[in-house]
């Protein structure tokens, strides 16, 4: 019997889906992610080990590429579930382990629990991740799904109630789906954080037959890959909240907007949507309903400005990527001069869960104003790097030290810095600050995209603003003046501070300007791009003033503020390490016997420091940049 | 929909057509607003220069008023001190970008730069930002005008004559950021591409960044 | 730089092959530039003006966006490119010090080809490896954790590389001189 009920059709799929993937989990499963991160931490190689080893023993066991499961600072990982057991995650995989894993658990019965980080199931044998201070605060919203499925299959996706939300949907009016993600009050994950319901509900006001679904993923601020692991990891839920954002605002083309430099995004966003056509899934009468809409992929070149939605459309259009003044909004006159709704990539994937269980559900996690949770990459001098998801409202310290594990090696926290270069530095005192849209820009941060980067004692507040001034400056477009030549001034102004140059009246020009070109300038970009000059500028103005009036780095990084300096009672006179280490021969031994650095000579490379071993510490940095006395007496 | 609204910049009522936008509005009606970039049969305006700022009562910080449509009762201030304060440093951006030989120059005493310095009282040689004027070779290869790049404030009148008036597609903007600039194909002499004879440059320039070859004489 | 015979050639079919396979409207002409790169290594000018002349788009426009975006190389990259990542992450981590001992071994500053044009040198914004930061991209392959003395390691092994392709072109060379001398 043929129904063309959408829940019929979905059911049907679901069943035969289901089927298969439960039979491949008859046999022993290696899950290894091979996201970017993972193949940056030769994970490629460790699949290829497990092939290998696995074939070599005659074992029947299928090894699955997967995608990120968040725990990038154990990288390369892999997931082994073996019918009779818990599913297991091993992490910093190499050779030797693999053929362990292999020998003993695989072809044995030792699940060699010393090497597992967690297991994924519960069990009486050995604690998960859920044990964890980490699983503790972790809720995984949008990122349940990654690192376990296949990306590539979209049986994986289908098999875990994937699509069910669109069928659902699909016997319900548009009108319905538009209520849910407005009654959940899903605001913009790409930054500013403004209410989706009512952006769709203005692009089904606008009215007209031509709209258009865009998805951000055009994802630029350095220190972020949310969004390139989302699209990695688990391709369809985008891709299905795509598809239900455009049957709410009856849109029949939607384009994802993926930077050319994720070219394993692409691939992956790709094969997705060919598979999604394929099931009807996509394309024209989706899942047998007189909704048609289709998907395509536009490369983004390598802009940064391109992920402000003016921008992004002229890109899209043939143009150079310059932001446009708005009014007319993207939801009146967009791409092609039609209302267009442009989302982020974690907006869109919260959308099929919103309506699978609800707009109550989706505000039972986070604050009442920020409902959800927040997807951040956090990296830095922390000890567990990675992808974490928390709901709203949790703490920046909880975030930092449960979730995180705190600093590696008891170093003193000094700031984190949150939302990339439109974003700010927030100091201990503000470790408090619970992360929320609202919460985050009153203390002078936003959300931004999600980029979270800590910083320690070794890092300074004035080499950290000039580094996102840096990047501002190259990637403004240079239309409007504050952006194109005020970030020019700034950048200067902060270069010469880092040398030690500028007088008292410095700061508050700086300032002065600062708080112009957030006022004055036509964009996103050039409007936050003083945030991290401001932010510093608040919490840390110790520093600028050290460099300026003592020529101090008190971090000691501003290379032109410090000098590398070998502590005689400290070297060892039978050691040569730094002087092969240099790169410009700058290390010499004097008569006495001890290592000395010819100024002249030295880089600043840190070289030699890094490799002095430690039981003599003996190269250290100064800072002002002054030799202690008895250097007089050295002689060649 | 009315064919006029009523509106009042610095305590004058004036009546203007519906749908204008507030710069050209009060241009129209003797009231000044400086501005390089505007054009006005541009359909999206380009709001690049960021000179033209006034406050309208009801909004939380100073606009560009190229931007913004009349709308009935609007009661705009062309100077406040936030006004005063944003067009003062986006002016001084421009002049620490621009080359200020002004007697070499053959916009001197028609130059646009010049009349905003003059009606807003603002010193053309300000102290506040460095120079960053960088050399350029100076493109004399047409016949009639010459360009100096030296001068370019990127107002984009020249970009907007080529394409809508000219109609030759020879010259566009190139790169990003503080490297913009305004060039032909691959930066060739202005004389090897199709528009070496069209002086619409030139007449249209409101800096002297293009010029005839006569007026430097 | 003069183009020789065969590469005229070789650009004009690339350009026809793409031109012919996409729809020729403004909105194609970021795709198709970057197609035509995909093949070619860069954009060289008689492409950007047969692209303009395709789409009907002044080739001021196609210069144009060619200088806007930095996917777009206008020179042909060296034989093995080195990326070296600057965001946040691996600066913190000392990318730029890393960006610096390339500078040192290849003799070239970054976004220059050697004039050997065995190697070029960029810098990149974020290739989304934080964990791994300082990462360097070389030719395809990520490298996390990349030391000045790392670099020195990959500096090594593509320059082993070079010298084995050389020795293995070397005799060819040897034959066709020899063939001229007669």
């Amino acid at each position: 019997m043929s129904s063309n009920n959408p829940l019929d059709l979905y059911r049907k799929m679901h069943d035969e889906a289901q089927a298969r993937i439960k039979s491949k989990e008859d046999k022993p499963q290696v899950l290894i992610g091979t996201a970017t991160c993972g193949v940056a931490a030769g994970a490629l190689q460790v699949r290829d080990d497990f092939v290998r080893e696995i074939e070599e023993k005659g074992l029947d066991a299928e090894v699955v590429e997967v995608g990120c499961i968040g725990h990038c600072y154990a990288e390369p990982l892999a997931i082994i579930a073996k019918p009779g057991f818990p599913p297991v995650c091993y992490g910093y995989l190499d050779e030797g382990l693999v053929h362990r894993l292999v020998e003993d658990f695989l072809g044995g019965d030792d699940p060699s629990y010393e090497y597992a980080l967690a297991a994924l199931e519960r069990n009486d044998v050995f604690p998960t991740f859920e044990d964890f201070p980490r699983g503790i605060y972790e809720e995984k919203l949008i990122l349940e799904n990654c690192g376990f499925i296949d990306a590539r299959d979209i049986d994986s996706y289908i098999s875990r109630e994937g699509y069910s939300a669109l069928a659902t949907a699909l016997t319900q009016e548009p009108q319905a789906v538009l209520e849910e993600v407005k009654a959940a009050n899903l605001r913009g994950r790409g930054g500013a954080g403004f209410p989706a319901g009512l952006k769709w509900e203005a692009a089904i006001k606008s009215g007209g037959n031509e709209k258009y679904v865009i998805c951000n993923a055009d994802e630029g601020d350095p220190g972020a890959f949310m969004d390139r692991s989302i699209l990695e990891s688990d391709p369809h839920l985008v891709i299905e909240g795509m598809i239900l954002c455009a049957y709410a605002i009856g849109s029949q083309m939607g384009y994802l907007y993926i930077r050319a430099e994720y070219p394993r995004a692409v691939r992956h966003v790709q094969d997705a949507i060919d598979q999604a056509r394929e099931r009807g899934l996509l394309g024209s009468s989706i899942l047998g309903t007189e909704f048609d809409f289709d998907l395509e992929i536009f490369q983004g070149s390598g802009a940064f400005v391109c992920g402000e939605a003016t921008a992004l459309i002229s890109s899209m259009e043939g143009r150079m990527g310059m932001p446009q003044s708005r009014p007319p909004r993207l939801a009146s006159r967009g791409f092609r001069g039609m209302p267009t709704v442009l989302n982020n990539v974690k907006t869109f994937a919260y959308v099929p869960l919103i309506i699978h269980h609800g707009a109550e559900w989706f505000k039972s996690i986070g604050t009442e104003e920020s409902p959800g949770t927040a997807v951040f990459s956090l990296v830095g001098k922390v000890a567990n790097t990675g992808l974490v998801e928390v709901p709203m409202g949790t703490s920046l310290r909880q975030l930092i030290y449960d979730v995180g594990g705190g600093l590696p090696g008891n170093r003193d926290f000094k700031a984190v810095q949150i939302g990339g270069p439109s974003g700010g530095c927030l100091p201990e005192s503000a470790l408090d600050v619970p992360i929320d849209f609202d919460s985050l820009h009153q203390a002078g941060a936003i959300m931004g995209s999600g980029g979270l980067v800590v910083m320690d004692q070794d890092d300074c507040m004035v080499a950290v603003s000039r580094y996102f001034l840096e990047f501002t400056q190259h990637e403004s477009c240079g239309k409007c003046t504050f952006c194109r030549i005020g970030t020019k001034h700034m950048l200067d102004t902060l270069v010469d501070i880092t040398q030690g140059k500028g007088d008292t009246e410095t700061l508050g020009l700086l300032e002065e300007l600062a708080e112009d070109v957030r006022d004055g300038s036509l964009c996103n970009l050039g409007r936050t791009a003083p945030n991290p000059i401001l932010t510093t500028l608040r919490y840390f103005k110790d520093e600028y003033k050290a460099h300026i009036e003592e020529g101090r780095c008190p971090a000691l990084v501003c290379r032109d503020l410090i000098l590398y300096y070998i502590e005689p009672p400290k070297c060892s006179k039978l050691c040569n390490v730094c002087v092969g280490s240099c790169p410009t021969e700058a290390i010499f031994t004097r008569e006495d016997g001890l290592k000395e650095i010819d100024q002249e000579k030295c880089v600043k490379c840190d070289n030699c420091r890094k490799a002095c071993p430690t039981e003599y510490n003996a190269v250290v940095k100064l800072s002002p940049p002054v030799l202690p006395p008895q250097k007089e007496k050295a002689v060649k | 929909m009315s064919e006029y609204v009523n509106i009042t910049i610095d305590d004058r009522q004036i009546k203007v057509r519906a749908g204008e936008k507030l710069l050209w509005a009060a241009l129209d009606n003797d009231i000044y607003i400086p501005h390089l970039c505007a054009i006005r049969e541009k359909e999206r305006p380009n709001a690049g220069c960021r000179l033209c700022f006034v406050e309208i009562e009801g909004d939380t910080r100073p606009a560009t008023s190229c931007t913004r449509t009349v709308e009935d009762g609007m009661v705009v201030r062309t100077r406040t001190p936030r006004v005063d304060r944003l067009v003062k440093t986006a002016f001084e951006l421009i002049l620490s970008d621009h080359n200020l030989k002004c007697r070499e120059c053959p916009a001197n005493r028609n130059c646009a730069l010049q009349t905003i310095a003059k009606k807003r009282g603002i010193k053309l040689r300000q102290g506040r930002f460095k120079t960053i004027v960088r050399e350029f070779e100076l493109d004399e290869s047409p016949d009639d005008f010459a360009f100096d790049r030296s001068r370019c404030v990127l107002c984009g009148q020249c970009v907007w004559a080529d394409r809508e008036v000219a109609k030759t597609g020879a010259i566009g903007f190139a790169n990003r950021g503080l490297n913009r600039v305004v060039t032909t194909f691959r930066d060739r002499p202005l004389a090897e591409s199709n528009c070496a004879k069209c002086t619409f440059y030139a007449d249209v320039c409101p800096v002297g960044a293009f010029y005839y070859k006569k007026a430097a004489e | 730089m003069q183009l020789l015979e065969g590469e005229k050639e070789l650009i004009l079919a690339c350009v026809d092959e793409v031109l012919s396979n996409n729809s020729k409207n403004r909105e194609n002409l970021i795709p198709i530039l970057q197609k035509v790169q995909v093949r070619l290594g860069y954009l060289p000018p008689l492409a950007m003006e047969k692209i303009a002349e395709g789409i009907k788009v002044p080739p001021a426009d196609v210069y144009g966006l060619a200088t806007f975006y930095n996917q777009f190389r206008l020179n042909p990259p060296g034989k093995h490119q080195v990326k070296v990542c600057l965001g946040t992450a691996c600066y913190m981590a000392g990318g730029d010090i890393t960006l610096e001992s390339f500078e040192r071994r290849m003799k070239i500053k970054e976004s220059e080809t050697s004039p050997d044009r065995l190697y070029s040198l960029e810098r990149v914004a974020c290739v989304g490896c934080c964990t791994m930061a300082p990462v360097v991209v070389v030719d395809e392959e990520v490298e996390g954790k990349v030391t000045p003395t790392r670099v020195d390691g990959i500096m090594l092994a593509l320059n082993e590389e070079n010298d084995k392709s050389n020795l293995e072109q070397e005799p060819e060379q040897g034959r066709m001189d020899s063939d001229e001398l007669k």
